[in-house]
């Protein structure tokens, strides 16, 4: 089975998009949806370590290397592929899912890959399948943020490339393997601000907060869950112990958390929140040490599935009621419990209460920051596990589920929706519960022990202090109508600037020069032709004896023979014919 | 029947007010008890450091980024629509 093409998961996803329509048609879509991810998730169980090379063009490229790296991706990769399918069963638009497919399908690729064409060429299908998610909003403002987030994905590709193209120049070697922070250059760095985008690290994160909540509502479910942890995996494969990106991730923890507490959109607070969430990997990966590369791998896992969760939970809401501003929601427990106990589980594990996945996962990072003796960090990352309590365990649970009556009484999600909820809810809860089941599955071997009494100590304390302070905050943490500035103005407003200078100042200055052109430069054009014309026809041919003007002269006398009568050219011709037959007949 | 059950929780505050205060004071008191690990830094050689540490980094999310938010960032729904 080695070289068949069905040893690699993505073409299941990729076969899967190309037949959907075809089983659109013979109503089998919603068979297609569990069959697809249900094989691809079997088919990582029977991964060999290295298949998939192709000689193409010179270039070693390697469709599979599979490690225990590798392997916790692929799994949370594909499982939640089967959730999110679950959840979006009841989307009738086929579309919508062979673009789901297709991103899952470049996920994987990526994931796989063993050199960095390989890896380029799934990463765009990421960027490109994904566009199409939002898009499927069909609305204005969804087009938009669309093209905003393909051009900034096309340009983080083309850095990515640029950095891909300096390394062949230095090496002539385009594996994809470890690189070390003494010998990192150009082609390093370019590479990593590649990865760095996808990843979303301030400051080339707005398109994330941008595009996620004007996605569709499985759409944002799937985006969620790909693009920035396959840009962990990558970051972690690439780039482990960078000192840089310790640094950048604790920042980046912050700045999620800190938008996430003032936003009113919950699927912006969800996205943001996804910054922070990442910012904890990203800092595990600069760390480096083989528990906090572990730290990276489960809190990417956990995470998934828990903010998959609340992004499920935040949709079913959208879904419902078509609204999703916490400023236009309130009371909604008295119709929608489920969603709300499912959203909440979400909620209490991405802040890591004790029996959940954060709490096993999360910690993992913070432990590592303190053993590798980075105060700095370790305090920054703990801020942002308060301001992740405070934004998405407490404020955005209140705000939609209690808080101020809004009136509406929209009927519970649909049961696939909250089947896909109930999944996400339970790997959360069990993972609490039996942490070994992740830990096992981690690159390196585990000796960590989550269940210490100083760690839930500290984890009681932090919780129940931060619940105090929100008590005592809450009428100003009530959320109003309005949208925060972030980075993205520099290209949004940037964009209507440079479109204002183009359509005044370069267009006048256009117009003015063109004018001049036609009033001074054509004149001073043709009366030099003229003049060019007049010495061709004097000056040159005279110095050559004129021979031009005969010609001329010559042809002129050709032209007049030729009447353009046929009778005329068939009587020269029989005559022609005479008189080769007479002098043949005579010699 | 869950929307009875919080409905039933929510006609008690009270209660519910007294599990939370009650909880606080659990929280600390925990610290009190527990065996310390070797420290990572001097934060965790305090007792009931992480509370402090919680009530006021929480104070701290909300009235510098709510503050930013009110003298800079927020803008109008539509602002980047005009």
């Amino acid at each position: 089975m080695t070289g068949s093409i069905f040893v690699h998961p993505a073409t299941y996803f990729l076969l899967g998009a190309a037949l959907l329509p075809l089983m659109g048609k013979l109503r089998l879509q919603k068979v297609w949806l569990i069959l697809i991810p249900l094989a691809a998730f079997t088919q990582i169980y029977y991964l060999p370590e290295s298949f998939g090379h192709v000689q193409y063009l010179g270039f070693d490229l390697v469709f599979g290397r599979v490690d225990r790296l590798t392997f916790v991706f692929l799994h949370v990769f594909t499982l939640m592929a089967l959730t999110g399918c679950i959840y979006g069963l009841r989307v009738k638009e086929t579309g919508q899912h062979i673009a789901a497919f297709l991103y899952v399908a470049g996920s994987l690729g990526v994931t796989l890959a063993g050199d960095y064409l390989t890896l380029f060429i799934f990463w765009e299908l990421m960027a490109f399948a994904s566009t199409f998610l939002i898009w499927y909003r069909k609305k204005k403002r969804s087009i938009e943020a669309g093209y905003r987030y393909l051009l900034v994905h096309t340009a983080g590709g083309l850095i990515l490339l640029a950095g891909i193209f300096l390394l062949y120049q230095t090496g002539h070697d385009l594996s994809f393997g470890v690189f070390s922070q003494e010998g990192a250059g150009w082609a390093e760095y370019l590479i990593m601000i590649g990865f760095m985008l996808n990843a979303a690290v301030p400051p080339i994160h707005a398109w994330l907060p941008d595009a996620y909540p004007e996605a569709t509502v499985t759409g944002a479910v799937f985006m969620c869950a790909f693009t920035t942890k396959t840009a962990v995996y990558v970051l972690a494969r690439a780039f482990p112990g960078f000192e840089i990106l310790a640094i950048m991730g604790a920042i980046m923890a912050l700045y999620g958390v800190a938008y996430a507490v003032i936003e009113n959109d919950a699927r912006r607070i969800l996205a943001y929140h996804v910054v922070s969430q990442v910012g904890y990997m990203v800092c595990a990966v600069g760390i480096g040490t083989t528990m906090a590369i572990n730290g990276a791998a489960a809190h990417a896992y956990a995470h998934i599935f828990y903010k998959a969760l609340l992004f499920m939970g935040a949709g079913a809401v959208l879904e419902m009621t078509g609204k999703s501003k916490l400023s236009e929601l309130g009371g909604l427990y008295r119709t929608m419990p489920w969603t709300m106990i499912f959203t909440v589980i979400g909620g209490i594990a991405i802040s890591g209460f004790p029996l959940t996945s954060g709490f096993i996962s999360k910690s993992m990072i913070v432990q590592a920051a303190g053993d590798a003796h980075m105060t700095i960090i370790l305090v920054m990352l703990l801020l942002a596990a308060i301001g992740t309590f405070l934004s998405v365990g407490i404020k955005l649970p209140y705000f939609i589920w209690f808080g101020k009556d809004s009136g509406i009484r929209a009927p519970e999600a649909p049961w696939n929706m909250q089947l896909g909820m109930g999944i996400a809810a339970f790997i959360c809860i069990f993972l609490g519960f039996y942490p070994d089941a992740l830990y096992n599955m981690l690159p390196y071997a585990v000796t960590y022990e989550p269940y210490t009494a100083y760690h839930l100590s500290e984890t009681f304390q932090l919780f129940a202090f931060t619940g105090l302070g929100f008590y005592l905050m809450v009428k100003h943490m009530k959320p109003h109508s309005v949208s925060n500035l972030d980075l993205d103005w520099f290209y949004r407003r940037g964009a209507g600037s440079f479109m204002r200078f183009a359509e005044g100042p370069v267009n006048r200055t256009n117009e003015w020069v063109s004018n001049v052109y036609k009033t001074v430069g054509l004149r001073f054009t043709m009366a030099s032709a003229r003049a060019f014309s007049w010495f061709d026809r004097e000056g040159i041919d005279w110095t050559l004896d004129g021979s031009a003007r005969h010609v001329v002269r010559s042809g002129d006398r050709l032209r007049h023979l030729q009447t353009g009568k046929v009778q005329h050219y068939i009587g020269g011709a029989v005559a022609a014919l005479l008189i080769v037959v007479l002098v043949a007949a005579l010699l | 029947m869950m929307a009875q059950v919080i409905e039933w929780l929510r006609e008690r505050t009270k209660i519910l007010k007294g599990f939370f205060f009650a909880f606080l004071v659990f929280a600390v008191v925990f610290d009190f008890l527990i065996e310390r690990p070797e420290p990572h830094f001097w934060g965790d050689e305090i007792i009931g450091f992480w509370s402090i540490y919680g009530f006021f980094g929480c104070l701290t999310l909300i009235v510098v980024f709510k503050g930013l938010s009110h003298v800079w960032l927020q803008k109008e729904e539509d602002y980047y629509d005009r």
